[in-house]
């Protein structure tokens, strides 16, 4: 057949009316059953959407694109890490200490990415806006991923170190695991706008960077290069589901203006969650990564005060204002890090990770880093604390700590003004009191008492018998219930734990590479 | 040596130098594509390659992949030219856009006068007709000087080889300085044009509001001659926001225009009004006196904003809490080098805002 080519052959279209055209029809009213009963959490927690087809589509992939993309990415993936185990890279690293930042990352971190995934899986179901469906089930599957990816990375490191063995089991028993965990299943319980408010825009956008930052470059500069690898893959992910945070809230806040100030109360509790967890991130970048990439009080300034502060320039547009306290948490930044770190040295035995004193040299560093702090504060709580070791007396704080009723951290923070006073506030609620570590905890409680006061505290799990064992008996002669706890935790009771010089990773690290335990 | 980058659909075309990767080059021309981290990480800035030679940089293998590469996609964050280059980018058409080529002409000074204490109004005559949208710019070439200077043109579309500038005098510019002090009637004046993507988008039906501050007032000038010209039957407002009564320039024409068209509304305001300027309009700035005549609802409208950052800031503001958002509200800022220097920080939440 000769046809003869049209004049001006239909135009081209531009991807963004392809993939409407592709993805046109996906969704439908629902006619014999009532929208709202088929859609039945989407207008409870007050926000108003007047015209879903406004939600601006960040991903524009489709699937058969998506599994072609991420077959590929995969298997680079695990070609490096194949390369990584048969060349033994776990012992490339600086030294035996790098290795807790990997398990506190996958016991505390890597759950995360699961939880994650059902949290997008539920937003997804609960949107009956068809591309916030979509969006949020790519990233459910994203998220999936990344969870997967992590364990399979960081698995090899469990065939030489102690503590790696059984993140899941530990992640929903442990007291300082239950403060990611208490964190995303606050946003879970949530309704959907909230969730993803939480999750896509205050965490993903807002502060993951302080988490992935550190991390990623910290594996980097420690010699770490599975840990690198699978940051790179995970990072092309992590632009869409930014992109999706930034689209949530412009689009929640565009559509009606009694939407602003719940959101504005959604910015301000999940800027504080987010901050405290990453409390664990600060000790991670000041105290347990041997070659050092920034300080806390550096990342802060530069990813939260500087890329933050023009972020919430450009929200206050729309009426938003910075997130209530951000001036209390740049006020801790020059002791956070020694604060959360101190609580981790004293309750070492019942942790999976190893804690230790720093080094001279690493002293040094701190003492650069926080001129008006270190010095004063927390080096001399340090040299006590070595010169004890030193006498065989290396100090384990054999009490239970008093947790904070919202972020489930033990309640060592210190006044906004005074860094030398623990700081204790209290709600009351139904004839009981509650104890919170900050303003910022107590506000979130009061806001909703109701949904906090059913945390499930490790400590006071403990005092009500409820970390032992099937069939161990508290009341036999003898019982010891810390020893009977971390064996319920799933701990290697002697190695997972307590001081890291005195520990079979030590140990096995010597002797394995010849290298010095701590590499200087 | 450098080549040309063609990005469809717009249809543009902008210069890159050697090693100049296709995101800065578009960047810099004032054309627009997606992107994020820009080193090549995240594939946020992922484009087609349609037609030309590239070099894909250091694109991370986990942001574009092999097979990516084999269909001709690359990262416009590191990929740079070996040729002449059309890209598909993941970008809005824009019906309204005419894409009149960019050309440098040479004008001569036909008039010079003071159209305020600090604004001169300079007109131009060509050798040939100029082609522009109302609301573009042109660069002026000044002597000695490498970097020209944007002026947006003054008058409508169609006065042929007649062009209107309206300068203001930046305090300690030495392009200003040049065009207020030294030019005279007679002179050549290099320029290239027309630039920008500051026009009307005729084809959206909703209500017009223009607001302008200072010599802001040049574009939307020629937006709404243009527009009147050719019969619009839309409400038109316009709010020019200047400090004081002498200031106010073009006041008469256009307060005439607001009596010959009935949907032409002029708003004029001045933020330091005195006792001399005898003044019973509104007295505060051009955002305040858009809140107070629209009531602070500015929905079902478009804005179109021409002035002083500050300004533009304070207005979008405004119009943001007056429920207009980003796809409603078009922008032409003018930055001094001064500025330029203390911008603030802005984050990726907006895309032309």
């Amino acid at each position: 057949m000769n046809m003869p080519a049209a004049p001006n052959g239909p135009k081209k279209l531009s991807l963004k009316e392809n993939y409407a055209l592709l993805t046109r029809g996906l969704g439908w009213d629902t006619s014999y059953e009532d929208m709202d009963k088929a859609f039945p959490l989407d207008k409870f927690e007050g926000i108003r959407i007047h015209d879903w087809e406004k939600w601006e589509d960040p991903f524009r992939l489709t699937m058969d694109a998506y599994w072609k993309y991420q077959g590929e990415k995969e298997r680079k993936l695990y070609a490096i890490v194949d390369a990584f185990q048969q060349n033994n890279g776990q012992f490339n690293v600086v030294d035996a200490r790098y290795i807790n930042t990997l398990k506190l990352f996958l016991t505390g971190v890597s759950p995360l990415e699961y939880a994650a995934h059902r949290g997008f899986a539920m937003a997804g179901r609960n949107f009956r806006g068809t591309s916030a469906r979509i969006a949020c089930q790519m990233q459910a599957i994203d998220e999936l991923r990344h969870a997967q990816t992590q364990a399979h990375t960081i698995s090899q490191y469990n065939k030489f170190f102690n503590g790696l063995h059984d993140p899941g089991h530990m992640h929903d028993r442990v007291w300082y695991l239950s403060v990611p965990k208490s964190y995303f299943e606050d946003a879970m319980t949530a309704g959907p706008f909230e969730f993803v408010t939480a999750i896509s825009f205050s965490f993903e956008y807002v502060l993951t960077n302080l988490l992935f930052m550190p991390f990623m470059s910290g594996a980097a500069y420690n010699g770490d290069m599975a840990t690198v690898t699978f940051g790179f893959s995970a990072q092309s992910d992590e632009s869409r589901h930014m992109t999706l945070g930034l689209e949530v809230v412009k689009f929640i806040l565009e559509q009606d203006p009694a939407n602003i100030p719940i959101v504005q109360r959604w910015l301000d509790k999940w800027f504080w969650r987010g901050y405290r967890l990453l409390g664990l991130v600060s000790m991670m970048m000041d105290y347990m990564l041997p070659r050092r990439v920034m300080s806390w009080a550096e990342a802060w300034e530069m990813y939260f005060e500087q890329n933050g502060g023009a972020l919430f320039n450009d929200l206050a547009r729309y009426g938003i204002r910075m997130p209530k306290y951000h001036d209390v948490a740049s006020m801790e930044k020059h002791r956070l890090s020694h604060e959360v770190w101190g609580i981790f040295y004293n309750y070492t035995h019942a942790a999976a990770f190893h804690t230790w004193v720093p080094e001279q040299a690493e002293m040094e560093w701190l003492a650069s880093k926080y001129p008006e702090t270190f010095d004063r504060l927390y080096r001399p709580r340090l040299e006590y604390w070595r010169a004890q070791q030193e006498q065989g007396k290396r100090f384990y704080n054999p009490t239970l700590p008093m947790l904070c009723q919202t972020c489930q951290i033990p309640m060592g923070f210190t006044e906004p003004d005074d860094p030398t006073k623990i700081c204790y506030r209290e709600s009351d609620y139904r004839d009981n009191k509650f104890h919170f570590c900050s303003d910022g905890c107590k506000d979130i409680f009061d806001n909703e008492p109701e949904k906090y006061v059913q945390s499930w505290l490790p400590v006071h799990q403990i005092y009500q018998g409820n970390c032992f064992r099937p069939g161990v008996d508290p009341t036999a002669p003898g019982f010891d219930p810390l020893a009977e706890v971390l064996l319920y935790y799933g701990y290697h009771v002697g190695e997972d734990g307590g001081e890291y010089l005195d520990s079979p990773d030590r140990r096995n690290w010597e002797q394995w590479t010849g290298k010095p335990a701590v590499a200087t | 040596m450098s080549y040309r980058l063609t990005i469809e659909p717009l249809g543009q075309t902008v210069e890159a130098e050697e090693g100049q990767t296709m995101l800065d080059a578009c960047l810099r021309a004032g054309v627009w594509l997606p992107h994020a981290c820009g080193h090549g990480l995240c594939a946020t800035c992922k484009v087609q390659i349609v037609d030309g030679e590239i070099e894909n940089g250091s694109a991370s293998p986990f942001a574009l992949m092999d097979f990516e590469r084999d269909e001709g996609r690359a990262l416009a964050c590191c990929a740079t030219l070996q040729s002449d280059v059309t890209i598909e980018a993941d970008i809005d058409e824009d019906p309204d856009a005419r894409h009149v080529p960019v050309r440098d002409f040479i004008g001569v000074v036909t008039a010079h006068s003071d159209l305020s204490p600090t604004i001169k109004g300079i007109t131009l005559e060509l050798a040939e007709d100029f082609d522009f949208q109302a609301g573009q710019y042109i660069q002026v070439h000044i002597p000695h000087d490498e970097a020209p200077r944007a002026f947006s043109l003054a008058n409508p579309p169609g006065t042929g080889r007649r062009i209107e500038l309206n300068v203001r005098r930046v305090p300690d510019g030495k392009g200003t300085a040049w065009l207020h002090d030294d030019v005279k009637v007679g002179d050549p004046i290099r320029f290239a044009g027309p630039f920008g993507r500051f026009f009307v988008r005729t084809s959206d039906p909703k209500p017009l509001i223009f607001i302008a501050g200072g010599s802001g007032l040049s574009s939307p000038r020629s937006m709404i001659l243009d527009l009147l010209q050719r019969g619009e039957t839309r409400v038109i407002t316009l709010i020019h926001g200047a400090r004081n009564r002498s200031e106010l320039y073009y006041r008469e024409e256009l307060a005439a225009l607001a009596t010959a068209y009935s949907n032409f509304h002029y708003v004029p305001a001045l933020s330091e009004p005195s006792e001399a300027c005898e003044w019973s309009g509104f007295s505060g700035h051009a955002h305040e006196a858009a809140a107070a005549h629209f009531g602070g609802d500015f929905r079902e409208h478009r804005a179109y904003l021409c002035g002083p950052p500050p300004m533009i800031e304070a207005c979008i503001r405004t119009l943001m809490q007056g429920r207009l958002f980003e796809r409603d509200i078009f922008t032409e800022k003018f930055l001094t080098s001064a500025d330029a220097a203390q911008g603030v920080a802005r984050s990726p939440l907006f895309r032309t805002l």
